[in-house]
């Protein structure tokens, strides 16, 4: 009984290993490509839309995720083969040093980010925002956004009582008026404008006071290793998306209206507000750069990352270097042919 | 006479030091010392992990650096809030939902268990809402009741109430009816039935669903405390998992457990004083 007992914890011991070491190792799905996206209006709708990705014939399950943080948790947890992040989330997932590389440019964020306020609260300036509650999803792009502009004006953003709400929870609240300021995208911006708000800064006007924000598309290392013409393949289907949407603004209209079920005015209103960068000018300095000279986006993710530590959201910084190592646009030079 | 039993008591009393350190060592080996043992194998194999990196350090940060994490967070704070404050923050929203639970959940029990028309009308209630997960219920909630503290008490409120009503019914429908009998034939008159008969049979009972129901009200905490938090344990969890902080998450844990397993022995304490009768 006695060594019958102790076989069974020896077991149990043997049990915890195996949880854990088997909980770290990488799972292969060669048999179909996950792919997690953001809900938000871009090029990637088209895509998806077009099944550009599913001609390459391996079948294509899409994961819609409510913003980067969350994207983030499941590239931790080995869920997805190809992702797309925002600046914030690619430098908290590169400071902590998620498997994944960033290999396309998904958009460059305008207006289609915007921070709305409640018209009747009279808010003329980012300080009368000073004993309000305003909504980001934190660890995106726009509660970034929105902690470097108070900084910018001169805010203490703890003056500001801005809490964590997806940007479909922010709509549920800003209609029963517990907000009265939130910092999100289209389409769920919208919402919000067309209840009582009105757009006071835009991710675009941030751009041009030196807070450039993009969302990148990446895709897990495992996966790049195991299946380097695959990536070429999905950045090219990708780069038809982008194409397409540059090229037949109004075709694209109809696939986001249709895709997110709105007008086709405010698909086109909400188009204007990001930008598709064409692919080949992808690959130069102002974005990715090329293999050997990572672009400009390498800078946006240091200065991303000093941000974030400044604010106690990264415990370290790394120099551009080790930032540059996450970029990766050799695929993307592949898929051009160059 | 009296001269041999105070030898007897002294000598009794002399022996008393040596006697209970060795019922202790009988107790130990069986149960304390796997207890221990199950504990300090766990640790030895989460320090080997980390420091022979057999997991991402991402996923699985080292003792220290949960302890680190643990120091700064008490000393620093974690965005804005002192470790204790988000504890705090947490057990104001536990405690509240619980107490508000007991106040409600425990009469009504009593009155469903003793009256068939009472068990009709609200048992049908309790019986639907009670397999609800509650993060499904939630996103009702906080349309209802907002993003602020009332809808993480009503949550939690909602999660304690049947464990405490059902328990509290069965408790006092079965209460032995010869104790009433007995009572009634000594002339109890029906204050006297309920304070000293009805209550004291139906507390163990009582004692019971209260000890499961904070037990599952705690399990609650994090899901309430997802949404528009600004402080709280579950909070901080939730908000570190987002900036990927293995380091905080993991410490985060540690202090749910441990606050976790103090608030049932609390909870025992209370038990051992309502009920004295049957610990003795």
């Amino acid at each position: 009984m006695k060594s019958l007992r102790r076989t069974a914890s020896l077991l149990l011991a043997a049990a915890f290993a195996c949880g854990l070491s088997a909980g770290a190792q990488a799972q292969q799905k060669p048999e179909g490509i996950t792919i997690g996206y953001l809900n938000l209006v871009n090029a990637q709708l088209v895509t998806k839309a077009l099944g550009l990705h599913e001609k390459s014939g391996v079948p294509i399950k899409w994961v819609k995720f409510g913003s980067g943080g969350d994207m983030n948790r499941a590239v931790a947890a080995n869920q997805v083969d190809f992702g797309g992040v925002g600046n914030p989330p690619f430098t908290i997932g590169a400071t902590r040093a998620l498997p994944y590389k960033g290999i396309f440019v998904l958009n460059m964020l305008g207006p289609v980010e915007s921070l709305a306020v409640r018209s009747d609260k009279n808010i003329k300036s980012l300080k009368d925002l000073a004993g309000k509650t305003a909504a980001a999803p934190f660890g995106s792009t726009t509660h970034y956004l929105f902690i470097a502009a108070l900084k910018e004006a001169g805010v203490n953003p703890t003056d500001v009582k801005l809490i964590d709400l997806s940007p479909s929870d922010a709509v549920a609240a800003w209609l029963r008026k517990d907000i009265d300021a939130a910092w999100i995208w289209e389409p769920n911006l919208d919402k919000i404008v067309k209840n009582g708000g009105e757009i006071f800064l835009t991710s675009g006007e941030m751009a041009k006071r030196g807070y450039p924000t993009w969302d990148v598309g990446v895709v897990m290392n495992d996966f790049a290793a195991k299946y380097p013409d695959q990536v070429v393949a999905y950045v090219k289907a990708e780069c038809e998306g982008i194409d397409y949407w540059l090229k037949h603004p109004k075709e694209t209209v109809d696939i986001i209206a249709k895709e997110l079920s709105l007008p086709p005015e405010d698909a086109e209103r909400m188009m204007k507000g990001t930008t598709m960068v064409p692919c080949p000018e992808q690959i130069t300095k102002d974005y990715l750069g090329t293999p050997g000279q990572i672009g400009q986006f390498a800078d946006t993710v240091l200065a991303t990352a000093t941000f974030l530590k400044d604010q106690g959201r990264l415990p370290t910084v790394m120099d551009r270097a080790g930032y540059a190592a996450f970029i990766d646009p050799s695929y993307l030079a592949k898929a051009l042919g160059k | 006479m009296t001269a041999v039993e105070t030898a007897s008591e002294r000598a009794q009393r002399a022996a008393r030091p040596k006697l209970l350190p060795a019922r202790l060592r009988a107790a130990l080996p069986r149960t304390r010392l796997l207890t221990t043992l199950t504990a300090a194998s766990l640790f030895a194999l989460w320090w080997l992990a980390a420091h022979y990196a057999w997991v991402n350090p991402l996923f699985l940060p080292s003792p220290k650096a949960v302890w680190d994490a643990f120091v700064r967070t008490a000393t620093v704070g974690y965005q804005g809030s002192l470790l204790h404050e988000h504890l705090i923050a947490s057990l104001y929203r536990v405690l509240a939902g619980y107490a508000l639970a007991c106040l409600v959940g425990i009469p009504l029990g009593i009155v469903m268990g003793l009256s068939r028309d009472v068990k009709a009308v609200f048992d049908p209630v309790i019986e639907f809402y009670r397999p609800l997960p509650p993060l499904a219920l939630y996103t009702l909630i906080v349309m209802w009741l907002g993003i602020g503290d009332a809808s993480k008490v009503a949550i939690l409120f909602l999660a304690a109430l049947p464990p405490l009503t059902i328990s509290s019914m069965h408790a006092a429908a079965s209460v032995d009816p010869r104790y009433v009998k007995a009572a009634k034939s000594l002339g109890a008159n029906s204050r006297q039935l309920f304070r000293h008969v009805f209550l004291p049979a139906c507390m163990p009972g009582i004692c019971t669903g209260m000890r499961i129901s904070l037990g599952f009200t705690y399990t609650v905490l994090v899901a309430a405390e997802i949404v528009a938090a600004t402080a709280g344990l579950g909070w901080m969890i939730w908000d570190a998992s987002k900036f990927l902080l293995g380091d905080i998450v993991i410490m985060g844990l540690f202090v749910l457990a441990f606050t976790g397993m103090a608030l049932d022995f609390l909870i025992r304490l209370a038990e051992r004083a309502l009920t004295p009768w049957r610990f003795r």
